[in-house]
């Protein structure tokens, strides 16, 4: 019985290991476009010298095929051994190839084959680029309706003028004497309504600049670098906390330094993108922004390395730190805590700042009046701990009233300002 | 001469009311009582007075020495202990040896260290860890690792954490942006982004059955 049953056992196996290799081997065989972009594709590209250099046209270059397969199994090896592989090390280095000794002869041949055929698809870039700035429709309509109203009260004023001068000839006619009209610089009513309207405006926007002095929003000043959030956390997708990465531990929202500005452009060296417009419509030299950037942190691009550090300072030698313009700044008698808001409130930066992956340039998006926060302490809805299902944040659990009102319907949810977020000393002690 | 006057009068204070400041981009705005807007004590970033502090240890002049780095030698209460080895190829090699001191991690430590990777790491190595994040798709930075390979799943945490700290090839150091806990937790994700070097485990796995 056990014998028989060792037997089924032995044959379940080996049939399944047949059938994991049979299926391995249909998805693999000879498909080279799959193959590169899975083994090859984060070093080499078909066309063009990347971390290791372009891989068309390879037969031209390398001694023979059985020169290839012993290359890809065992690069290292090759390098101690082989010329022609010292020279492609000393051309490369210090990058030495992954070895893939996984890959069989039909696949790289496969891989070969599809690196030559290979042809550069046609750049559908262009009209990308000439939609995004036909899209500005929604556009401040503020001075087509000053015009407006402009030219609407000056045709009101001939037309009245005119209607004046009528009467005048009707009256000539008709003999009645009324004497002469009073010009409408003097008269009483056009007066009148002047001073009105110079009232209003002037006294609304006295009382609007009174408060926002010391408001800040819309400030945009230049900064030493032009930094484009749109380009690093729109089109690259880079995570808000991956500079920023101290909002989520303390007060402030730390400013990266360059070393970790350092960790994509030690080898991202030039911009590529779509070609960035200036606040004053001047196209930006991005390439030298990146320069800049070295000059600060003291790199070398030529040799690819830091300066030394000469005078001992633990820098490089002529790095210094980026001279950012501070943009938001709350009065001193103001306490705000970034990792609070961040880390517990789970708020996304763009609440307040906005959309800050569109802006080339960064700016104030709220005002960061007292109001402002208020309205959002009253409307925000704390991760409030649910007893049942365990959900929420366990430190709410010592609300024993809003426990108790929830269970019976009186609540279904509570608000920061609930739990004291608008008491004064919150923020102002 | 009294009607000019009165008309010259008036257009101006329409001027006023109508004309505001035009480039505002640059100047923050007015403030009233800049003393407290702008704070008096020492704010996180600000340019210290360089007559009042200096950062050359050696060379002090009667100023306060400050320079924004700890004491060396100390480390932060309940911190893990530094990492000792020197960023060289021996250092490189001997970091096979450092074990990690997480052991087992809870699901929440789980799931922060993947919202940590996915943060930190994500961007170029992918979220599976297969090398293909937008960065690398977008072919920015090449010769990004593809987590998921043999070669990496043989890889010793320790000489994970050596390359995290120190950076290697187009890899900057990310000692700046996790600490200590934070890298070891992360490498303890990444090996469950990893397969478990499958061949070799279905073959053990069917000894063991017959």
């Amino acid at each position: 019985m056990s014998l028989y049953r060792i037997f089924i056992n032995k044959a379940l196996t080996g049939l399944l290991l047949v059938v994991l290799l049979a299926t391995s081997n249909i998805s693999f065989a000879a498909d080279g476009e799959a193959l590169f972009k899975a083994n090859c594709s984060n070093c080499h590209k078909p066309d063009a010298d990347y971390t290791g250099p372009a891989l068309k046209g390879w037969s031209d270059r390398e001694p023979n095929k059985e020169w290839l397969y012993k290359w890809v199994a065992n690069p290292a090896q090759m390098i101690a051994s082989d010329a022609y592989a010292k020279q492609l090390f000393e051309k490369w280095k210090p990058t030495v190839m992954t070895a893939f000794a996984n890959l069989k002869k039909d696949e790289i041949d496969a891989i070969m084959k599809y690196v030559d055929d290979y042809t550069p698809p046609v750049a559908t870039a262009q009209a990308g680029g000439t939609a995004a700035g036909s899209d500005s429709g929604g556009e401040d309509n503020t001075l087509l309706f000053g015009i407006l109203t402009l030219t609407l009260a000056l045709v009101a004023f001939i037309l009245l003028q005119v209607n004046g001068n009528l009467r005048k000839l009707t009256d000539d006619k008709e003999g009645v004497n009324r004497g002469e009209p009073v010009p409408f610089y003097r008269n009483k009513m056009y007066l009148m309504i002047g001073v009105l309207v110079l009232f209003t405006i002037g006294g609304y926007n006295t009382v609007s600049g009174a408060i926002e002095l010391g408001r800040m929003k819309d400030y945009q000043p230049d900064q030493p670098i032009y930094y484009s959030h749109k380009v690093h956390a729109g089109t690259n997708q880079i995570s808000c906390l991956y500079c920023h990465g101290s909002a989520q531990d303390s007060k402030h929202s730390g400013i990266p330094s360059v070393n970790v500005c350092m960790n994509c452009h030690m080898a991202i060296k030039e911009y590529k993108g779509e070609p960035i417009i200036k606040e004053d419509g001047k196209t930006l030299d991005a390439n030298a922004e990146i320069q800049k950037l070295y000059s600060y942190a003291g790199w070398n691009s030529e040799k690819n390395e830091y300066n030394p550090d000469n005078n001992k300072d633990g820098v490089p030698d002529g790095a210094h730190a980026i001279p950012w313009v501070r943009i938001h700044n709350l009065p001193d008698h103001v306490y705000f805590n970034h990792s609070q808001h961040v880390k517990v409130g789970k708020q996304n930066c763009q609440t307040c700042h906005g959309n800050i992956q569109e802006m080339p340039v960064v700016k104030q998006f709220s005002n960061l009046s007292m109001g402002w926060c208020i309205n959002c302490h009253r409307e925000s809805k704390v991760d409030f701990y649910n007893k049942e299902t365990k959900e929420g944040n366990k430190f709410y659990s010592i609300y024993e009233k809003f426990h108790t009102d929830i269970k019976n319907h009186k609540l279904d949810s509570v608000t920061v300002e609930k739990i004291g977020g608008t008491e004064c000393q919150k923020c102002h002690y | 001469m009294k009607k000019i006057a009165t008309f010259g009068l008036l257009v101006l204070s329409a001027a006023i009311v109508f004309v505001s400041c035009d480039d505002k981009r640059n100047k923050p705005g007015k403030i009233y009582m800049p003393d407290m807007t702008y704070s008096r004590a020492y704010e996180t970033y600000a340019e210290r007075d360089s007559a009042m502090f200096t950062n050359d240890a050696t060379n002090k002049g009667g100023k306060i020495f400050y320079n924004n780095i700890p004491v060396s030698g100390t480390i932060k209460r309940g911190e893990l202990f530094p990492y000792t080895l020197p960023n060289d190829s021996n250092g490189y090699k001997m970091s096979a040896m450092v074990k990690n001191p997480i052991e087992s991690m809870t699901e929440a430590e789980m799931k922060e260290s993947a919202r940590l990777y996915n943060i930190n790491c994500a961007i170029c190595h992918g979220e599976k860890a297969a090398g293909n994040g937008p960065i690398a798709t977008a072919g920015k930075i090449g010769g990004i690792a593809n987590l998921t390979l043999d070669s990496y799943v043989k890889m010793a945490d320790g000489t994970m954490f050596h390359s995290i700290q120190y950076g290697k090839n187009s890899m900057g150091s990310y000692a700046s942006q996790l600490d200590r806990k934070q890298r070891w937790m992360i490498i303890k994700y990444i090996r469950t982004l990893q397969p478990k070097a499958v061949v070799e485990t279905a073959k053990a796995d069917t000894t063991k059955k017959i």
